[in-house]
């Protein structure tokens, strides 16, 4: 079961930005009658795996249990949606906990290039790091940060999503029983300033040189999703791909090299990462960029064939998951405002030809890349913009 | 689900847990090897030698079998750790048969000599790699110093000198020795036939060397060592402790599992309330470890330095009081409960029943149904939990920590 309520990092008000993750700390610290303890227990004695996120438009509370304990399970995320407590004593190491995740994220420079790309990309607040900033987090308060969450927590823009054995009535019944009360107010928006884009080195004494690379690219709604898919999965779809053969195979610079799609709901990219040590450093980024802009001169059948084949068995091999299909429920939801079926996906997969990848690259062609570098040495980045 | 195994008459063992309602099929080879059978002079062998038997054959290149692997849409990897190696992934239904051709036929490499050098690199990057990552800079140094001596105490990965200096002979000869079906299993989960598994294992593995290679098991080591790493560079302070615990053959390992999930899961534990919640540190863990005729319990802890001392003092209470009381009774039934349902929901994969399937044979030479084990898991009372934290002393450990502090 995923439950997503639209209070993410993207609505924290300017100057309290980690508002939202500040508030994942503290939500669970006690809701309706039950103490932090005592509601850890209920769950634990349920079985309930669960664990919660705050990302872009969503605080993300993520739950899984055998299908018999999911009325008890609902009846407990009530309280936790409706009464949590919220209480004083629970603020402050809540703060904390986020101020010191901030912290730590520098020992963890693969994860911090990949925080500074996203935030470099996207427009803000769309990809600002959720954990926020120092100063922000220590100028807030208990109350600041409770009349934020509970003022904008409400069923507007809230996804439910539950797959694994249920039946539909039963489950629409539970949700009626417990939410149907939950007042409702205005899904909240938020307001975007442009991206920073550009490149930046972050010089710091590292093992390995971090490269990560953004492009724009485009989002689910667009005619061009699914040829923006297979393109990627040419680029980095297994150990086939362009990327690993290029990059790993044939000259051996990375063991880790890869293009992943991102998207949020207005916008998308391509993300790609490589490690390396310092002195494969240039030459990594120059073969990766090379493989990146070389796409647009053409793929092969077989490696159109290749991909969309990658892709559907993704899909159907995820079906496996009742975690995986309640995520990709709840995402379509939000993204299309309704869930597409396997058969959709899997044809309009099959639909693809050479000529729509083609046509996504000539739209979308290898460049306006943001870039981040972190390691000992400078590399030089005249790739990036020929 | 249905349970068949075989024995080829070669030695090879073939299993299958069968289920088919899964969309797909997981198949794949346990080879009991690894780091701990390695000698000094190729430390790093196995997992160099995992990364070199996908670079192909007379029949393939690496790019073939890439290129069949993903035009398959497999979802597939490969896996050493101290002492297994597994070659392993899953298809459609299907695909099955096709699989397992490029599966058998990946075990017969040439090993050539352009490939190792080219090779050599991307595990000299996967240590740089690593050496960027605190908590496993942590592990590692652990285990050096909890199993010193013992072949347990060398990285997976090699060192920089050991990986530079090994030759492709070397390796070769490694292979030969320790690939053979007496150590070899072939296992399927999901949506698998078995019979189809069988006659095509028999068909190809029928030519492989009939042995059973021999693993040296010296009793672990008794003396306790405290390192302090710095690196004024890292902003936290990464602790972590090495303590007994029970081999992955032990009866008391339900028990041990428990302790460790009471103490230190990530949320509600002992640990959790008493410095996750606080904010003292942001993460601590206890993670049993259970290895083959020995076992330990690994706790982490990162913290802010100038917290360190506190930290590290509460953990150690906090293990002396549950090693002198035990758990609750609420305890114990909230972590049987997590754990059990834990284990029900990853059996959803049949990638992960692989796993749990290839792993008992390879300990224990059985196999033990999902609700078998659950039931294992129900029986244990608090009276063992209390007693395998007294006969696997907590407060017996190494201790590593590693950030800004010089000393702690």
């Amino acid at each position: 079961m995923t439950l997503r309520v639209p209070v993410g990092p993207i609505y924290d008000p300017v100057g309290m930005e980690g508002a939202a993750a500040v508030g994942v700390e503290w939500w669970l610290r006690g809701a309706g009658d039950r103490d932090t303890r005592q509601l850890n227990d209920a769950l634990d004695s349920l079985g309930c795996r669960h664990s919660e996120a705050a990302a872009a438009y969503f605080i993300t509370f993520a739950a899984a249990q055998v299908h018999q304990r999911l009325p008890e399970v609902l009846e407990l995320y009530r309280d936790i949606m409706l009464a949590p407590r919220l209480a004083d004593d629970g603020f402050e190491p809540s703060r904390d906990l986020v101020a010191n995740d901030l912290l730590s994220l520098d020992d963890h420079p693969a994860q911090k290039a990949n925080v500074l790309i996203r935030e470099r990309f996207f427009p803000a607040p769309l990809g600002c790091y959720h954990l926020g900033r120092p100063e922000a987090l220590a100028s807030m308060t208990a109350e600041s940060v409770r009349d934020h969450v509970l003022g904008n927590l409400a069923p507007a823009g809230s996804i439910l999503a539950v797959a694994g054995k249920i039946h539909w009535d039963e489950l629409r019944d539970l949700a009626e029983k417990h939410f149907a009360d939950w007042p409702g107010r205005p899904a909240p928006a938020a307001q975007t300033t442009p991206a920073t884009g550009g490149f930046e080195h972050i010089e710091k004494d590292t093992a390995q040189t971090h490269i990560a690379l953004a492009q724009p690219s485009v989002t689910l709604e667009s005619k061009h999703y699914y040829p923006s898919r297979v393109a990627v999965c040419v680029l980095s779809g297994g150990m086939s791909g362009r990327l690993m053969t290029e990059v790993r195979e044939k000259r051996g610079l990375v063991y880790r090299v890869g293009t992943s799609y991102r998207s949020l709901k207005s916008h998308a990219g391509w993300f790609t990462y490589a490690g390396t040590v310092p002195e494969k450093a240039q030459e990594t980024l120059d073969v990766t960029v090379g493989e990146l802009r070389r796409l647009s001169e053409g793929i092969s059948e077989a490696e159109l064939a290749r991909a969309k084949t990658q892709l559907k068995s993704d899909t159907i091999m995820g079906l496996d998951l009742s975690g995986t299909r309640s995520a990709w429920m709840d995402s379509d939801w939000h993204h299309l405002g309704r869930v597409r079926t396997i058969d959709e996906i899997t044809q309009a997969i099959d639909a693809v030809t050479t000529d729509d990848v083609m046509a996504y690259l000539n739209a979308f062609p290898a460049k306006d890349f943001v870039g981040v570098v972190i390691g000992p040495e400078p590399i030089d980045t005249g790739v990036l913009e020929a | 689900m249905e349970f068949r195994e075989h024995k080829l008459e070669n030695g090879l063992t073939v299993l299958a847990e069968m289920n088919p309602a899964a969309a797909s099929a997981a198949q794949g080879f346990f080879i009991r090897t690894g780091s701990r059978d390695e000698t000094p002079e190729v430390w790093g062998v196995s997992h160099f030698l995992e990364h070199m038997m996908f670079k192909g054959n007379e029949q393939r290149t690496a790019h073939d079998f890439n290129l069949a692997f993903d035009g398959l849409g497999a979802q597939y990897n490969a896996a050493t750790s101290q002492e297994k190696t597994v070659y392993y992934g899953a298809v459609l239904a299907e695909h099955q048969h096709e699989f397992l051709t490029l599966l058998c036929d990946l075990l017969r490499p040439s090993l050539r000599q352009d490939d190792f050098d080219v090779e050599k690199q991307v595990i000299l990057d996967e240590i740089a790699l690593y050496e960027d990552q605190p908590t496993w800079r942590v592990y590692r140094e652990l285990m050096a110093a909890y199993f010193d001596g013992h072949p347990l105490g060398h990285d997976v990965l090699g060192t920089i000198p050991s990986v530079t200096d090994m030759t492709r002979d070397g390796m070769l000869r490694y292979f030969q020795r320790r690939y053979v079906s007496g150590s070899m299993i072939l296992v399927g989960a999901g949506n698998v036939n078995f019979d189809a598994m069988v006659a095509q294992a028999e068909g190809v593995a029928e030519t492989w060397p009939t042995a059973l290679a021999p693993r040296q098991h010296p009793p672990a080591p008794d003396h306790r060592d405290q390192r302090v790493l710095t690196d004024a560079d890292l902003q936290r302070q990464h602790i972590g402790i090495m303590s007994p615990a029970p081999s992955e053959q032990d009866e008391q390992r339900y028990a041990a599992e428990l302790a460790c999930s009471i103490l230190g899961d990530v949320t509600n534990s002992r640990l959790f309330y008493r410095l996750i919640e606080p904010a003292i540190a942001e993460d601590a863990q206890v993670i049993y470890e259970g290895l083959d005729g020995v076992g330990a319990a690994f706790t982490y802890v990162s913290c802010d330095p100038a917290k360190a001392s506190e930290a590290l003092g509460l953990v150690r209470q906090e293990l002396k009081t549950f090693q002198d009381g035990g758990p609750t009774d609420a305890e114990l039934a909230a972590a049987k409960n997590k754990l059990a349902s834990g284990a029900t929901l990853a059996s959803e994969s049949p990638m992960r029943r692989l796993m749990g399937v290839g792993n008992d044979w390879c300990y224990r030479h059985s196999y033990t149904p999902l609700e078998e084990s659950i039931q294992e898991l129900m029986v244990v009372t608090r009276q063992d939990v209390q007693d395998v934290t007294r006969q696997w002393d907590l407060s017996a450990v190494s201790l590593v920590t590693l950030g800004p502090l010089e000393s702690l």
